[in-house]
């Protein structure tokens, strides 16, 4: 542009700015003088405009913290109690040496993270975005969809280590956690939250009314828990199928959470350690792919 | 570096041959338009011209698929943040959090803008007293009703002191008295030196505050001048309307004879000469019948067609 740079941007019209407000009460039945006019504030950097998604999130998650969080940590819970320590009760045999409870401990934890963020990237998401339309008013302001959605990502991946490390707490006092490296947990819950909120993203991007992610959740997610080594350790898989385990995001999961809670010694692989970083490279290629179908979907 | 500010000839806003399709549909369909600083100009048009994806393109929420655009020195696509940074938008869906109360909702999106702390929390009281919110700072949003949502839509959307005001049909579906107190403080908004593109299908929302009107009709712009000019080069002065309800040679002869139109159920005949039509009025019986001086509405009527189905 021929433009002069300026050393700051301001209003280009010439009229005198009118006295800051509130001097004077206004008549009644007449609206106040306009607030004293300044210039816009700076484009904020694309981190703040990520983190202030992150706050909206935060803020209207704190409004009803109970009736949000109890769900999502006592749905695990009453899964270990049920089956690792009911069914557990029955079973004389150890899993990959340890008793049954223990051994359902990392996949407890996967399955947390796991469907807290599904969640989160599926009828949160699609709320926000039909019918509550606050994307809409997110992009009236200086964010992008892509700061949408990456903050939507952060948020998910939050989630993600919030639930898991409290749910870990309670593991932890029933005696299923076994290892010092266990305060990772959260950073586990973080990236595997990461992974399946790119991956409930591009559902969400295709989906046409809500219904649909049943499908996702019951033909997919559910089944993919359960065969991914949180019942049963996958080795045992009979007819060479554990092979096809190795492909499931939630095995790479479930090993990783296995490594930081109750050590090597009880991962069902030999080659557990390649794990984390199958997790950290699903959860930036899968959160990637997921922020961009969700740019591409949002219409203004 | 581009300065942010006008483009070089004073233009807040400035479209040139600007298209958009959804599919077959041309939505915008060569759109040329300039909006100079401190001007409040209103695109005008009905349901579907248009409008609302001619404001999303100039609001940066959407792309163009041709044509330049420039807003506040910008191209709004390539720079939407930093075009946004400097907008005020008030859209049709206020997507407020329901379950969060009016300060926090400002609070939040004020964040938006990354605005926060004490120079915020003044903005928002001052703005909140602008718009005569005062002392609903508390109150949830879903006990507000249809006005105050709308008030606080605008004072949400002046939190960052923009310097272009967008607002989509901004008191549609609004009753009078609060049609007017936003009018009014749009009138000072202007007065004060803001620029304010507005769309709506109140022809007395365009003619009370608008500066300069654009009609828009199927995705094009159609006229464009004051309210005033539009009606003067476009119709006579004054128009006799009256009921042509019923069907007969007797009205068929009546609208011929006045050189009327009919639309609908209604006969217009248009006349520089008052006198005439007020005889006319006189001598015929009209049913129904008022000579007024011809209005924006007319002007509407006649160049964005009469029928429904136009």
């Amino acid at each position: 542009m021929s433009n002069p740079p300026e050393a700051t941007p301001t209003l280009p019209e010439t009229g005198v700015s009118p006295p800051s407000s509130g001097l004077s009460a206004p008549p009644a039945g007449m609206n106040a003088a306009p607030p004293s006019k300044m210039s816009p504030p700076p484009m904020p950097s694309q981190l703040s405009r990520i983190a202030a998604v992150w706050y909206r999130h935060f803020r209207v998650y704190c409004t009803s913290l109970i009736a949000n969080a109890t769900p999502a940590i006592l749905e695990p819970l009453f899964f270990q109690i049920a089956i690792g320590f009911g069914v557990g009760r029955y079973l004389d045999r150890t899993f990959n040496g340890l008793d049954y409870a223990t051994f359902m401990a990392p996949g407890i934890l996967g399955m947390t993270a796991l469907y807290t963020a599904s969640f989160e990237a599926t009828h949160a998401t699609f709320v926000r975005m039909r019918y509550q339309k606050t994307y809409s008013a997110m992009l009236a302001t200086p964010l992008t969809r892509r700061d949408i959605f990456l903050g939507e990502l952060l948020w998910c991946s939050t989630k993600g280590l919030l639930y898991s490390a409290i749910v870990a707490v309670v593991l932890a006092l029933f005696g299923n956690i076994r290892s010092p490296y266990a305060v990772l947990i959260p950073i586990v819950g973080f990236f595997t939250a990461m992974a399946f909120a790119g991956l409930s993203f591009l559902v969400t991007s295709v989906v046409k009314n809500i219904n649909q992610f049943q499908y996702y959740f019951t033909a997919f997610l559910t089944p993919l828990v359960y065969v991914s080594g949180l019942m049963f350790p996958v080795q045992e898989l009979p007819y060479g199928l554990y092979w096809g385990a190795y492909f499931l995001p939630m095995f790479h999961v479930i090993e990783t959470f296995r490594l930081v809670t109750t050590g090597f010694a009880s991962t069902s692989v030999s080659w557990a350690v390649y794990c984390p970083l199958i997790l950290l490279a699903m959860a930036f290629i899968f959160g990637w792919l997921g922020v961009r179908a969700m740019e591409k979907r949002l219409t203004a | 570096m581009q300065n942010g500010t006008a483009s070089a000839n004073g233009a807040i806003v400035d479209l040139k041959s600007v298209v958009k399709s959804y599919g077959e549909l041309r939505a915008v369909d060569g759109v040329s338009l300039t909006i100079p600083s401190g001007i409040c100009y209103a695109l005008l048009g009905p349901n579907g011209a248009g409008k609302s994806t001619l404001s999303k393109m100039i609001g940066a929420m959407l792309a163009a698929d041709s044509g330049s655009l420039s807003v506040v020195g910008f191209d709004p696509w390539k720079n939407q943040s930093e075009v946004k940074t400097r907008l005020g938008v008030v859209l049709q869906d206020d997507a407020f959090d329901e379950d969060l109360d009016v300060w926090s909702n400002l609070e939040i999106y004020g964040m938006f803008f990354w605005l926060r702390g004490k120079a915020l929390q003044e903005k928002m009281r001052g703005l909140l007293r602008f718009m005569e919110l005062e002392g609903r700072e508390h109150v949830p949003i879903q006990e507000l009703s249809g006005g105050m949502r709308r008030r606080l839509m605008i004072a949400r959307a002046l939190l960052n002191d923009p310097q272009l005001l967008i607002l989509d049909e901004p008191t549609t579906g609004l009753d009078p008295q609060v049609r007017h107190a936003i009018w009014s403080a749009l009138r000072k908004l202007k007065a004060s030196g803001m620029t304010i593109l507005l769309t709506t299908h109140y022809m007395e929302e365009a003619a009370q505050l608008a500066d300069c009107v654009g009609i828009v009709n199927k995705g094009r712009l159609i006229a464009e001048d004051s309210p005033e000019e539009l009606i003067a080069k476009n119709l006579p002065r004054f128009v006799l309307e009256f009921d042509a309800q019923e069907d007969g040679a007797a009205t068929a002869a009546l609208i011929k004879d006045l050189q009327a139109e009919q639309h609908g159920d209604r006969g217009f005949a248009f006349s520089n000469d008052e006198a005439l039509l007020l005889s006319s009025l006189r001598n015929n019986a009209l049913r129904d019948g008022v000579v007024r001086r011809s209005s924006l509405e007319d002007v509407f009527l006649k160049l964005t067609g009469r029928s429904l189905d136009e």
